[in-house]
């Protein structure tokens, strides 16, 4: 053989490694039902309503055997057909869709070959002109049984992909974090906890970064659940003795209790914490306090003291308001009840009040106060001006849906569902009319269409802001290593 | 550069390619599992390095019985530990291997027996990342799929790659024993767009499912629990008696309870679990002669109800008689009593870290 004849023969089995090794696709199997991926399509964008300042929906054909894809957009007199099972989106070619779409459709035709059949459907994208708040923040952490490594909080800007840590694992010690909350969809406003030796309740107020110790002799734990009045000067919590356990038969996995709970309130201008008779009896557990959105109550979750963990599958708690005096911090008394478990069957979790004050959402398990182990457990939604429920039917699936926040103009909540695997919460985002209607939701979309298979973390608590926070991982750092804690009595 | 001192210049960098190249061969074959512990935990061998430091003979050891338990290859798990080095994860695996071979109370006694954690290893917040990916395997051998699901689960959180095939292969499996399939799909999938993985991942597809893999997964099904309880998350032996409650046939969470009571020194546990009927074993003799001794039942009808045979009461009998003539001491009991529950019974003592 020559020698350029041998070099030809080496180029050609290079390339035809190459092309083998980069040729492959992913493979989607497995699919369809009874698997975790039962949609023609991924994310199943079918029918959603999504904002007209999201970023471009990428999703992929489930279809293994499925071949020659052909996916054709068209809004008013925009059309784009993007080709193959991906489809991935130029951010222009998106950008000219969403504005010729806002506040109508986007018919879609779906094309492919089975074999040598041809098979395709009609399908529509329903854009609301409603801006949602451009920016989500969420904890990715392993399902991983009240423990932890390598943590980070998230802040996602939603009309793009990009993405930056607001605290991490790097910047701490790989200490533990609880999850970020925006008070009423501020960026301006909002806050998270370190745990552990140096830590503390990290207070973003206007910008300004606090790291307090937000107990005292008085209270049976550190704060765990809770939220920042609308005036930023008062906080209110709840103590909790958490115990984790597990359940031996039926797919439940993880069951976590409390086996004491009372509310405190924070005052960031007077470092004090308050107590209140109402609010911290043993014989009764009060957890999950919000704020009304004129911050003349809160709202909680309370249940009467029970044995446990025999007693667990007992545990339902009502939803119940109380006066707040916003000049003094005060929880007065006695608490009304506006959802009751007895009356119900079920047990009301993580309230939270619209900004604009028209809608309570939290979620209802069958039991408890952890429900997102609870394949039963549903989000449900008042509506405060009649006190009736608003049909949330198109939004609730049959994996634990729970962990929702508002967007500042209460037009679209997001909340974090196990739908599908089960097992890795993932957000998604349904929008509310004036009228009560709830749209089907979407999932926040992603770069690779593919994100969630390779996923092994769940979002966990994703939050609503209209602007990002102004700090960053290596910010919360530097506090957590140089500023020390401010103690609160 | 001159052309004299260009080819210096190659034949150095060749010498020390070969050098480093033939470093690599021998580390390879010196330390064969370190290399497929990484592949386990979807990690380089640089990785691994940088996440777990060298390897000394120990270690090596360590991660072998860790593959291939993973691999349920017994054989070689019990080659493995064969040699005692009086360590936990060792006693674990040889426990376990014992178990798989049916033997694990008549091999009990032959080995080093950190207590409990011998049988269960515990997982908490000074448990290795190393202990807690084994600590897995032996419930997903007892049947028990919340606490093999959630130890893979920890195992990958705290694997360098927070992946693996290690863990994803576990959670796909205990998924498809306890039926259910949307989890198991996900990693499935993983599995699936591994090169490594492909194959094994195909065939777990429930329609893929061999008639053997088949009987395998309804095997493991028959014996999950059909009581809910919520338990803790180290009630090893209400979970094993739960486990029983649902099936009593379980012969190896029946041996797996019967010797965490007699490890834990615990015989009134021991003779509440204890149903002759369903196992036997000399173990369960010396325990049962210890207990009937101190409640004065040494009669026949209970040597009968509990099998214990003629010449394990004369040996107990001698063990007595040398332990009252010493006055308590050991030192003449050893060398013939040594591998004897008595011996455990009496004369083992908790190291303080356990």
């Amino acid at each position: 053989m020559r020698r350029t004849d041998a070099i030809l023969c080496g180029l050609s089995v290079l390339a035809l490694f190459l092309l083998l090794a980069c040729g492959r696709e992913y493979d989607v199997r497995p699919s369809g039902t009874g698997t975790d991926r039962t949609s023609v399509i991924f994310p199943n964008y079918q029918d959603v309503t999504i904002p007209c300042n999201i970023a471009p929906l990428n999703f992929y054909y489930t279809d293994p055997a499925g071949a020659r894809y052909a996916t054709t957009f068209t809004a008013g007199s925009v059309s784009f057909t993007v080709k193959g099972r991906e489809v991935v989106w130029k951010d222009r070619n998106w950008r000219r869709l969403l504005e010729a779409a806002a506040g109508n459709d986007i018919e879609v035709v779906s094309a492919w070959r089975e074999g040598d059949i041809p098979v395709s459907f009609r399908w529509k994208i329903h854009v609301s002109p409603d801006n949602i708040d451009p920016y989500l923040t969420y904890r990715l952490i392993e399902p991983g049984f009240e423990v932890w490594d390598d943590l980070e909080i998230i802040e996602r800007h939603l009309e793009s992909f990009e993405t930056r840590a607001i605290s991490d694992w790097r910047n701490t010690g790989n200490r533990c974090m609880n999850c970020h909350i925006h008070a009423q969809g501020r960026g301006d406003l909002s806050m998270f906890y370190l745990r552990g030796e140096g830590g503390g309740a990290i207070l973003n107020r206007d910008g300004k970064l606090r790291k307090l110790t937000l107990k005292d002799s008085l209270m049976i734990s550190p704060t765990v659940y809770g939220e920042i009045h609308p005036d930023g000067r008062f906080g209110v919590f709840s103590t909790n003795i958490i115990v984790p356990a597990m359940h031996s038969a039926g797919g439940r996995r993880m069951e976590v209790f409390d086996t004491a709970s009372d509310l405190c309130v924070a005052d960031f201008d007077a470092n004090k914490m308050l107590i209140f008779p109402e609010t911290a009896r043993k014989e009764t557990f009060e957890t999950f306090p919000v704020f009304s959105a004129d911050g003349q109550s809160v709202y909680y979750c309370t249940a009467q003291a029970r044995q446990l963990p025999a007693e667990v599958e007992l545990m339902r708690y009502s939803l119940v308001r109380i006066p707040f005096d916003a000049e003094t911090g005060t929880l007065g008394g006695p608490a009304d009840t506006v959802w009751s478990a007895a009356a119900h069957g079920g047990s009301a979790c993580h309230p939270k009040a619209s900004p604009d004050g028209r809608w309570l959402l939290f979620t209802v398990a069958a039991y408890g106060t952890f429900p997102i182990n609870h394949r039963e457990c549903n989000l449900f939604m008042l509506d405060l001006r009649t006190g009736e429920p608003v049909s949330l039917d198109l939004v609730n699936d049959d994996k634990s849906d729970t962990y929702h926040s508002w967007s500042s103009d209460s037009k679209w909540f997001v909340f974090a569902s196990k739908r599908g695997d089960g097992m890795f919460g993932k957000p998604y985002f349904s929008h509310i009319a004036e009228d009560g209607t709830v749209t089907r939701p979407f999932l926040l979309p992603q770069k690779d269409p593919h994100y969630y298979d390779k996923m092994l973390r769940s979002f966990n608590v994703p939050d609503l802001g209209n602007a990002p926070v102004r700090f960053d991982a290596r910010e919360i750092g530097r506090i957590l290593k140089e500023v020390p804690a401010e103690q609160f009595e | 550069m001159s052309r004299k001192t260009r080819r210096t210049l190659g034949i150095i960098l060749a010498v020390a390619a070969l050098a480093a190249g033939g470093s690599q061969l021998a580390f390879l074959a010196r330390y064969p599992y370190f290399r497929k512990y990484a592949a386990q935990n979807g990690i380089s061998l640089s990785e691994a390095r940088k996440a777990w430091g060298h390897p000394d003979k120990l270690s090596e050891v360590a991660m072998g019985l860790a593959v291939e338990a993973a691999n349920e290859n017994w054989q070689a798990v019990a080659a493995l530990a064969a040699e005692d080095r009086q360590a936990e994860v060792g006693t674990y695996y040889y426990n376990l291997a014992n178990a798989m071979q049916g033997q694990l109370p008549d091999k009990l006694m032959d080995y080093y027996q950190p207590f409990e954690r011998g049988l269960f290893l515990p997982v908490g917040s000074h448990s290795t990342p190393f202990i807690i990916a084994c600590a897995g395997d032996v419930w997903f051998e007892l049947g028990y799929m919340p606490l093999a699901e959630r130890d893979a689960m920890l195992g990958m959180l705290f694997s360098p790659a927070h992946t693996g095939s290690r863990y994803l292969r576990r959670l796909a499996e205990t998924n498809l024993v306890t039926g259910d399939f949307e989890a198991a799909s996900k990693y499935l999938r993983i599995l699936l767009n591994s090169p490594g993985d492909r194959e094994w991942a195909a065939e777990r597809f429930p329609d893929a499912w061999s008639p053997e893999y088949r009987q395998r997964i309804m095997e493991k099904r028959a014996l999950l629990p059909r009581i809910d309880l919520v338990h803790g998350m180290d009630q090893a032996p209400l979970i094993l008696r739960v486990m029983l409650g649902s099936n009593p046939s379980n012969k190896m969470a029946l041996d797996y309870l019967l010797c965490y009571d007699l490890l834990t020194k615990d015989l009134d546990a021991f003779v509440g679990d204890f149903d002759p009927s369903l196992t036997r074993s000399r173990l369960y003799e010396e325990a049962m002669l210890i207990f009937l001794a101190s409640k004065g039942g040494m009669t026949e009808d209970n040597f009968s109800h509990y099998h214990i045979s003629p010449q394990t009461i004369a040996q107990f009998n001698r063990f007595v008689t040398i332990y009252k003539q010493d006055g308590g001491s050991g030192r003449n009991l050893s060398a013939e009593f040594g591998k004897s529950y008595w011996y455990y019974f009496y004369f083992a003592a908790k190291n303080e870290k356990n």
